[in-house]
């Protein structure tokens, strides 16, 4: 069936207002927070899973790649629909579900902003502890998706951790539970496999996630380094204190200054990189672990180390690191992002390959990023106009992972692979590897009707011998 | 007792995979390994998952059953297997694969029990916070493929919020890996969660990494005595919707209780432990927050033995009471005092007696049931149980003798959609070559 057939199909599961398929509304479809962009044939605001499932038989009977997309906040292009392709939109589930404070749990839809949530529930003095930079507008389904961080990861974890069970649509419509309210569930973990499968295994329609208590007490400090190497060196001798921090963040001089001429966080110009340390828990261990981290981080020779005296301090100290990326934003025309990871205790050496790395590729590169978790994330700044240049980003991009990968590091720590990431699997995993997950797929998603081509590669091999795929859009584009 | 016939030109391959010396043919020994009554008809000991992978490939193309096998600490549950072709011990990898204790995780074989890695990591103050039953005999990939971790799961959570990556062979013979060695990994599926609990029915777990947690320096251990299973499960509310976070908070019932040695066993009520970490000045905050409900406090060398005989519970009641039931049990925190009555109540209708004991604060329970009166039945009583707990549970049995299990295979309970489950199987493991017919299906 071609995608004019469909739309009309699509308009009878959700009505005629809920599909656009003009190519001027297509436009703002056509890309997410990374680098690149591909326009679909239809979007699609389903209401229910009901609508989400006869969308879902509709594409699989007509062979029409689908993706599911939240906020479009994502930076691996991993909710980048194929040209042509059917975009399900989830700004019309939208709804928190359930808070059930007796279970510390809440069940929402997957176009539950992130934020929300936590907003939702403060009142009852709980929040929901994932908090990627973008949650102010970043969905829960989208977090799902990517398995998405942020700073208190370091602390809390990442999605997988706080979501115990998913409703999800398969690709053949079916209708079905992974997991619940209880915190594991017996048998194999098909919860913890679907997040963070980019969407390649089934669209997630209600999401049960676990609301965390606010901590009696939060001390935010700010400690200010003469140079990127102490700073460095400081995040693993914090650890080695024995303190866990809730979060532990690094912005580097450069960075730094960008953000202070945004948005006047209160970091002092001249320092060569802060580190952003917050502390959580009974007032009593708060107060004993920020004299002990200042104490360290006076040892490893910070200039200084201030504590947050208010809220409202705090809210600046984070706004600062949050809107990081923004501040980079205005005094650039593009930057690139990474999200390679190194063991904690290679933080140091891979921020001086980073510096070289610069000078090599001749590129302004930014740091800030969580280093309690090893988690980096260099911003690259370029010019889109200049091919050329974009071809030097790209090279150093290279180099950065393959040097994350050389000292037992990972390609992305939360961003996902997405397309963004796709063909550095290999760095990673083997080609048996590659096939096993490919296998796991196939599961689910065997005709490869949601998400095609993301996260991971299609072998080389399987293409010469399979030769066009039998899905009409990725035939066109001769995968 | 049955046997399976393995012949000599399989012994002959295993041999040249494996070498001689570790190919067990003894009867003997053969005997020591037998599984819910049924005895391997060989044992082999492979150096590597490369040597695993051959074996496994070998038993794909003659269609053997091959189980797994680490410190035979869980051995003894699931479906009474299939005729045994291969038990294939993971014992000899135990290769440290990478270990910086600044990095704050480490890879290690599977074979590593779990006493020798959490000596190792401590020695560093670092804490492996998978204090499984029986650590001295657990290993690693046997305390993965079965899940089974003790009260320390309520402060750092279950394996699966803390294995950062794995090493496998696929039941149809491929070597692959999930995650790796850093504690933030979103590259490829997340395959630690899919192979945490499968039981050895996917794949053999070779290796695997984890992060490791600062070991507190101070503990203190609180307990307190109630008359009932409400008012405990009311005092862990108060617990919970407190600034406190303890890193075990444990419920015991009454006949959980006398299963305990003297030193450790308190009244004759229903009782919870709490253990907290921090300085003195934490410490003495946890002491008034908790009040008046708190008739004890342990710490020291008393604390330790204390909580090795909690983590211990799922052997010490098998071994006491043989012909008892013994469930493991995953429920949301609100339904654990609505199971725990209609526990009770058919208990009570069917004269027999319980124990309970488990990280209540996370919904995790150990039920034991058993009776002095050899006509009662049993197990009407475990399924009249499992019909009356909520949609949401998790339900499975880790003990109990051979009439009842073959009346209680398919017993297992989970919310997750079995057929996805099922579906999953074939992907790596098309031939059933691994543990065929255990768990689940």
């Amino acid at each position: 069936m071609s995608l004019p057939g469909v739309v009309d199909d699509l308009r009878k599961i959700v009505g005629r207002d809920a599909v656009l398929h003009r190519p001027e509304d297509m436009m703002l479809y056509e890309y997410d927070a990374g680098v690149r962009k591909s326009t679909p044939g239809a979007v699609v605001f389903p209401q229910n899973a009901q609508q989400v499932s006869e969308i879902m038989r509709t594409a699989s009977a007509a062979h029409i790649p689908v993706v599911a997309r939240g906020a479009g906040t994502g930076l691996s292009s991993g909710a980048i629909s194929h040209a042509g392709g059917i975009v399900v939109a989830f700004a019309r589930m939208n709804r928190v579900l359930e808070v059930d404070v007796e279970n510390l749990r809440a069940v929402v839809q997957p176009g539950v902003v992130n934020l929300q949530l936590s907003e939702y529930v403060s009142h009852l003095g709980l929040y929901y502890a994932p908090d990627p930079s973008s949650q102010k507008a970043c969905t829960i389904g989208g977090n799902v998706a990517e398995n998405s961080g942020g700073p208190h990861t370091l602390l809390h974890g990442v999605t997988v951790n706080h979501v115990t069970g998913v409703e999800v649509v398969l690709p053949s419509g079916e209708i079905v539970y992974f997991g619940g309210k209880a915190a594991e569930s017996y048998g194999y973990d098909l919860t913890g496999f679907f997040v963070g499968s980019e969407g390649t295994v089934g669209i997630a329609t209600a999401i049960t996630v676990k609301l965390l208590r606010k901590p009696e007490a939060v001390a935010t400090l700010l400690a200010i380094f003469e140079s990127v190497d102490d700073a460095a060196r400081t995040v693993a001798e914090i650890t080695a204190e024995g303190i866990t921090p809730a979060a532990l963040e690094m912005l580097d001089g450069w960075t730094l200054r960008q953000v202070e001429a945004y948005c006047h966080a209160g970091y002092p110009l001249d320092a060569g990189a802060v580190l952003l340390i917050e502390l959580e828990g009974l007032r009593e261990a708060v107060d004993e672990q920020a004299i002990a981290v200042r104490g360290v981080c006076l040892l490893q020779k910070a200039r200084d180390v201030r504590r947050a005296k208010n809220e409202e301090e705090r809210a600046l100290l984070w706004k600062g690191r949050k809107t990081a990326f923004a501040a980079v934003g205005r005094v650039s025309p593009s930057y690139y992002t990474q999200d390679g990871v190194v063991p904690r205790s290679k933080i140091p050496a891979v921020l001086q390959h980073i510096g070289e790395v610069s000078k090599k590729y001749d590129l302004i590169i930014g740091n800030v990023f969580h280093a309690g978790d090893g988690n980096l994330h260099p911003l690259i700044l370029f010019d889109d106009r200049d091919a050329a240049q974009f071809e030097r980003v790209m090279a150093a991009s290279g180099d950065i992972l393959q040097y994350c990968i050389d000292v037992g590091g990972t390609i992305t720590g939360e961003h996902g692979v997405g397309l963004e990431k796709r063909d550095a699997m290999p760095l990673l995993f083997t080609e048996e590897d590659l096939a096993i997950m490919t296998d796991l797929r196939n599961v689910f998603n065997g005709n490869e009707v949601l998400n095609p081509g993301k996260m991971l590669p299609t072998p080389r091999m399987c293409r010469e011998i399979a030769g066009r795929s039998h899905n009409p859009v990725l035939a066109q584009e001769g995968l | 007792m049955s046997t399976a016939t393995t012949p000599m030109r399989f012994t002959r391959e295993l041999r040249e995979i494996c070498r001689a010396e570790y190919v067990i043919e003894d009867p003997a020994r053969l005997q020591a390994a037998q599984i819910l009554g049924v005895t391997p008809a060989v044992a082999v000991e492979p150096a590597s998952a490369e040597e695993i992978a051959a074996v496994l490939r070998f038993a794909n193309e003659h269609g053997l059953n091959v189980v797994p096998g680490g410190g035979f600490t869980q051995q003894q549950t699931g479906n009474t297997p299939a005729p045994i072709d291969v038990l294939l011990y993971t014992t000899r990898l135990t290769d440290v694969e990478h270990y910086d204790p600044g990095d704050l995780t480490i890879g290690i074989g599977a074979g590593c029990t779990v006493a020798q890695l959490s000596a190792k990591v401590g020695a560093d103050g670092l804490l492996f916070a998978g204090d499984a039953p029986r650590p001295e005999r657990a290993t690693i990939g046997g305390v993965l493929a079965t899940g089974m971790t003790g009260p320390l799961r309520h402060g750092y959570g279950g394996l699966r919020d803390y294995c950062i990556g794995v090493r496998f062979v696929t039941g149809d013979g491929r070597k692959g890996k999930g995650g790796g060695r850093v504690v933030k990994n979103v590259a490829g599926f997340d395959l630690m969660k899919l192979l945490i609990g499968s039981m050895g029915r996917l794949a053999i777990i070779t290796g695997a990494s984890f992060k490791l947690f600062p070991a507190p320096r101070q503990t203190s251990t609180f307990v307190a005595e109630f008359a009932s299973a409400a008012e405990a499960i009311q005092y862990r509310n108060t617990v919970l919707r407190s600034p406190l976070s303890p890193i075990c908070l444990e419920m015991v019932s009454p006949h959980a209780g006398e299963l305990l040695p003297g030193g450790v066993r308190s009244g004759k009520g229903w009782s919870i432990y709490l253990r907290a970490t921090g300085s003195d000045a934490v410490l003495a905050r946890y002491r008034s927050e908790l009040g008046a409900a708190i008739s004890r406090e342990v710490d020291g060398q008393d604390e330790s033995e204390f909580w090795r005989v909690i983590q211990d519970f799922s052997s010490t009641l098998p071994e006491r009471s043989p012909a008892s039931v013994l469930i493991s049990l995953s429920l949301p925190l609100a339904d654990v005092l609505p199971a725990l009555n209609e526990l009770e109540s058919v208990a009570a209708s069917d004269h027999l007696a319980y124990a309970v004991i488990g990280a209540v604060g996370v919904g995790r329970l150990l039920v034991g049931l058993w009776t002095a009166d050899q006509h009662a039945n049993l197990s009407n009583a475990v399924f009249a149980f499992r019909e009356r707990l909520p949609r949401d549970a998790s339900a499975n049995i880790l003990h109990c003798q051979q009439e009842i299990r073959r009346q209680t295979s398919g017993w297992a309970k989970t919310p997750t959609h079995f057929e996805s489950m099922k579906a999953v199987k074939p992907a790596l493991d098309a031939k059933d070559i691994l543990n065929r017919g255990r768990f689940l299906f």
